[in-house]
C-alpha cells in the first residue's frame, strides 16, 4: 500500500502531537529560578541551619608529646539536613587540593550507622557565616564523599595555601540530592 | 616490571600528597581512597591506558597480583608484615577499576583477614543471626594521623577506652601477667607437645611412680627389694620431673620470646579493626573479640614468630583456619579479664547462625546453663529425632529453630580463651599432673630418707661422753643423722636391749643411745664390762620404718666404759 505522505511530514505531525500533551517550555525567569542557589530560594531555612551548624562545638585539646603540626587534623562541624529533622555531626577532611581554580574535597561523615545517600549537596559555611558556594558529593564508600568543584578566584588564592591538617575555614551545610522535587515558585521539575 | 609502572606512579603521588598535606593519611592507610582520588583526577591517559591493559584478561590481572605481592611489598618494606599486601589487595579490590576485575575476586572479602565474630545487638533485637558480626583486624605500621590511636575503629564508632582495653588486654597476653597466668594455666590443665607414644609412656611411668609411692608407704616391707625399688622410683622421678620441668620452662621460654617479639611489633604498629556493617557501638561487650582479633592480627603480620613456640601454634594456627566459626562476647579489662554481660540473646543469635559453632563468653550463669544443655549429643538413630524436636521446642517461639552443638566457652580471663581455642585442655593431663604432683611431693619430703638409702652416709664412730651413772649406757656417735641409727646390746651380764639414737642437749649434750642397763637375773657372766654394742642402719620412707636393717660398727662395753664422761 502506498502512502502519499513523507517521511517528514509524518515528523511534523509526531511533533505536534507531542507539543499537544506537554507543558509550555519554562519561561527566562523560571530558568534564572532553577539556577538559584538553595539559600537564597528558602533564607529561613538557611538561616535556621547556619544558627544550628554555628551552635555545634567541636572542643578538643591536644595534649601532644612532640612539638610540630598535629597530623591528625581537625574535625569540620557540619549540619546533616534532612526532610524533618536536622542531625549535628562533624566530618574529617581526608583530601584536600585547590588547583587551576579547582577545588578538590574527599571527607569521612562521623555519623556512622546511618544509611549513607548516594548524593550529597553541600553547602561551604565562611566564618561569617555566609554561604561560599554549593557542590555535590559523591558517596565513595564507607561514609566517605567525594567532590570537585570550580572555585571562586578570591576563594582559590585563598585556599590554595590550606593543607588537610590545618584548622579548615568553613562549616558545612548537607542535603541529601534526591530526584527532581517542583520547584517552589515556578511549578517546573528540579534537579 | 615496567607495564606496572602506573601503580608506582600512584604510589609515589600518594606519599607526596601525604608529605605537601593535601593527604591526610599516610599513603597505606586509606589507600582505597588515595587510588580512587588519583584514578579519578590524576591518573594520565598512558597510565588509564595501561591500567586497561592490565585488566584485560584474568592472566595479566594475576600478574599484576603477583608482581604487587612479590616486588612491589618487598620495595615497598612491608615484607615483614605479611597482612599489609593482603590488605592493599582487598583495599584497592573495593575500588575502580579492581573492583571488576576477576583476580581481585578472593580480595574483596578480605580473605585472610576475617576473625573472631563479635556479638552486637541491634536495638531492640532479642538475638538474630544478623547479631554476629565478622570483624576484620589487621596490624598496620602507625599513621601519622592517628598516631595517638593504637586501635583504629574502622567503619564503625567505639569508645576510645574500650579498644584501648582491649589492645592493653592483647598487650598483657603476649608479654605480661595474661601470658604468665596462660603458662600457669597451661602447665596445670593443658595438653603437651609430646607425641602419642611418649604420652603413653609419661601417663604409664606417672601412674607406675604413684603405686610405687603407695607400695613403700603401706605395702609389705620390701627387704632386699627396697634398694632396687627406691633406686628404680628415683631414677623414673628425676627424668620424668625433669623432662615436665624442662618441657614447661622451654615451652615457657619459647612462648614468652614469641609474645615479646610480637608485643614489641604491636606497639609499633597500629591495629585497625574493622566491622562489616556500620555501627556505633553502645557497651563494652565486643571487647573480647577486639582482643582476640587484635592477637590474630600480630599473628598474621609475622607468622614466623611462632614457629618455635607449640603453644602460639597450636592456637593461632588453629584460630587462623577457624576463626569465621568463633564468636566471643565479653567486656575485657585491660589485664585481660572478661566480665560478664548481657547473654542469652547472644548466644540465640549464634546458635541462629549457620557458621558459628563456638562461642566465647563470660563466666557466667546464663553461659554454664548454656553450655550444659549444648553439650555434644551423641548420635541416637531412635532417639534422634525425638532430640531435635525437644531441642526445638526449647527454642524460643518466634525464632528459627536452632542448630545443636553449639560449643560455648565460658571464660574467666582472655587465657582460658587461649585454652579453648588451642584446644588444649586434658582431663588425662589433669590426672597425670595431680598424681605427679603427689609423687613429687613425697619424693621431695622423703628425700632426706631416700638419699640415706641410696648413698648410706658412712658409718659414725662411737665417742664421748659416756654416761656418769652405771645404771645407763650412753652410746655417743659422730653423726648429724641419728634418725637412721640404733643401738643394739647384747651381753652375758647385762639384758639385752635396742635403743634408738637421738640428739639430747643440756649440759651432757651429744647424739646418743641412752640404755638402762638391767642385770639378767640368770646372768651368764660375772664381768659387768661383758657385752658387745651394735651400731644398725636403719631405713625410712617418709612415715614407713622397714624392718631391715644393716650392722655396720660394734663396740666393746668396756671401751665404751672408758670414754671419758662428761
Amino acid at each position: 500500500m502506498k502512502s502519499e505522505k513523507t517521511f517528514e511530514d509524518l515528523m511534523r505531525w509526531r511533533l505536534a502531537e507531542a507539543a499537544t500533551g506537554s507543558p509550555a517550555p519554562p519561561s527566562a525567569t523560571c530558568l534564572l529560578e532553577l539556577i538559584r542557589p538553595w539559600w537564597e530560594i528558602w533564607p529561613a531555612q538557611f538561616l535556621d541551619a547556619v544558627d544550628r551548624l554555628g551552635q555545634i562545638n567541636l572542643n578538643y585539646g591536644h595534649a601532644m608529646e612532640t612539638a610540630g603540626q598535629y597530623r591528625g587534623g581537625h574535625p569540620v562541624p557540619v549540619l546533616i539536613v534532612g526532610e524533618e529533622d536536622s542531625l549535628k555531626s562533624s566530618a574529617r577532611v581526608l583530601y584536600l587540593d585547590v588547583r587551576d581554580g579547582e577545588f578538590r574535597l574527599r571527607f569521612r561523615l562521623a555519623a556512622a550507622g546511618l544509611k549513607a545517600p548516594q548524593r550529597y549537596e553541600v553547602t561551604f559555611i565562611g566564618a561569617d557565616q555566609r554561604p561560599l558556594f554549593s557542590a555535590e558529593a559523591t558517596l565513595f564508600m564507607n561514609n566517605e564523599y567525594h567532590l570537585a568543584s570550580e572555585l571562586p578566584e578570591d576563594l582559590a588564592e585563598l585556599w590554595k595555601q590550606l593543607k588537610v591538617t590545618d584548622k579548615l575555614p568553613f562549616r558545612l551545610i548537607i542535603r541529601p540530592v534526591k530526584a527532581a522535587v517542583p520547584s517552589s515558585t515556578c511549578g517546573h521539575m528540579c534537579l | 616490571m615496567m607495564k606496572f609502572v602506573w601503580f608506582w606512579t600512584f604510589w609515589h603521588w600518594s606519599k607526596e600528597s601525604h608529605r605537601i598535606g593535601t593527604l591526610l593519611h599516610s599513603p597505606l592507610h586509606e589507600i582505597g581512597t588515595h587510588w580512587d582520588e588519583w584514578f579519578r583526577h590524576e591518573a594520565s591517559d598512558a597510565d588509564r591506558e595501561a591500567i586497561a591493559k592490565t585488566g584485560q584478561s584474568e592472566f595479566t590481572q594475576r600478574q599484576f597480583i603477583a608482581w604487587f605481592c612479590k616486588k612491589w611489598a618487598r620495595e615497598a618494606e612491608w615484607r615483614k608484615n605479611r597482612t599489609i599486601p593482603k590488605f592493599v589487595l582487598g583495599q584497592l579490590s573495593l575500588v575502580p577499576p579492581f573492583n571488576g576485575w576477576a583476580a581481585f575476586e578472593k580480595h574483596r572479602i578480605q580473605a585472610g583477614l576475617g576473625g573472631v565474630s563479635a556479638i552486637v545487638l541491634a536495638p531492640e533485637s532479642s538475638g538474630e543471626p544478623a547479631d554476629v558480626r565478622p570483624v576484620a583486624a589487621v596490624a598496620l605500621n602507625k599513621d601519622g594521623a592517628n598516631a595517638e590511636s593504637k586501635v583504629l575503629p574502622y567503619n564503625f564508632n567505639a569508645e576510645r577506652s574500650e579498644l584501648e582495653a582491649a589492645r592493653n588486654a592483647a598487650t598483657s597476653m603476649l608479654k605480661g601477667k595474661g601470658l604468665l597466668l596462660f603458662l600457669a594455666l597451661w602447665i596445670f590443665v593443658g595438653k603437651r607437645p609430646y607425641s602419642s607414644w611418649l604420652k603413653t609412656i609419661l601417663e604409664t611411668g606417672w601412674v607406675g611412680m604413684g603405686a610405687m609411692v603407695l607400695y613403700l608407704l603401706t605395702g609389705p616391707d620390701p627387704d632386699e627389694m627396697l634398694v632396687p625399688i627406691i633406686a628404680v622410683l628415683t631414677g623414673l622421678w628425676s627424668v620424668f620431673a625433669l623432662l615436665g620441668l624442662t618441657t614447661a620452662v622451654w615451652q615457657g621460654g619459647q612462648a614468652w620470646r614469641a609474645g615479646g617479639h610480637w608485643s614489641a611489633e604491636l606497639e609499633q604498629c597500629q591495629i585497625r579493626l574493622n566491622l562489616r556493617d556500620p555501627l556505633t557501638l553502645k557497651g563494652s561487650s565486643a571487647g573480647s573479640a577486639f582482643c582476640l582479633n587484635s592477637l590474630l592480627a600480630v599473628y598474621r603480620a609475622w607468622p614466623a614468630t611462632a614457629r618455635r613456640s607449640w603453644l602460639w601454634q597450636r592456637i593461632f594456627r588453629r584460630l587462623n583456619a577457624e576463626a569465621g566459626s568463633w564468636a566471643a562476647t565479653g567486656l575485657v579489662t585491660p589485664d585481660g579479664f572478661i566480665k560478664p554481660v548481657m547473654l542469652e540473646p547472644k548466644i540465640r543469635a549464634c546458635r541462629q547462625h549457620d557458621e558459628i559453632t563456638h562461642i566465647i563468653t563470660p563466666h557466667q550463669r546464663e553461659a554454664l546453663g548454656a553450655a550444659k544443655k549444648d553439650q555434644p549429643k551423641p548420635s541416637n538413630p531412635i532417639g534422634g529425632i525425638e532430640n531435635v524436636l525437644k531441642d526445638s521446642a526449647m527454642a524460643p517461639p518466634g525464632f528459627a529453630a536452632e542448630k545443636l552443638g553449639l560449643q560455648i566457652h565460658p571464660c574467666r580471663h582472655i587465657a582460658q580463651t587461649f585454652l579453648a581455642i588451642g584446644d588444649l585442655f586434658s582431663r588425662r593431663q589433669i590426672l597425670v599432673n595431680v598424681v605427679a604432683v603427689m609423687v613429687t611431693a613425697v619424693m621431695m619430703a622423703a628425700a632426706p630418707d631416700v638419699r640415706e638409702i641410696l648413698f648410706p652416709s658412712p658409718p659414725p664412730k662411737a665417742v664421748a661422753p659416756s654416761s656418769p651413772s652405771p645404771y645407763y649406757l650412753w652410746v655417743s656417735l659422730d653423726t648429724k643423722h641419728p634418725k637412721y641409727f640404733e643401738v643394739v646390746l647384747q651381753s652375758g651380764f647385762w639384758a639385752d636391749r635396742r635403743a634408738k639414737v637421738q640428739s639430747y642437749g643440756s649440759a651432757n649434750g651429744s647424739t646418743r643411745a641412752e640404755i638402762s642397763l638391767f642385770k639378767l637375773a640368770r646372768a651368764r657372766s660375772d664381768n659387768t664390762s661383758d657385752g658387745t654394742v651394735w651400731i644398725e642402719r636403719r631405713s625410712y620412707f617418709l612415715t614407713r620404718e622397714f624392718m631391715s636393717s644393716e650392722r655396720i660398727g660394734r663396740y666393746s662395753l668396756l671401751y665404751l666404759n672408758s670414754l671419758e664422761s662428761k
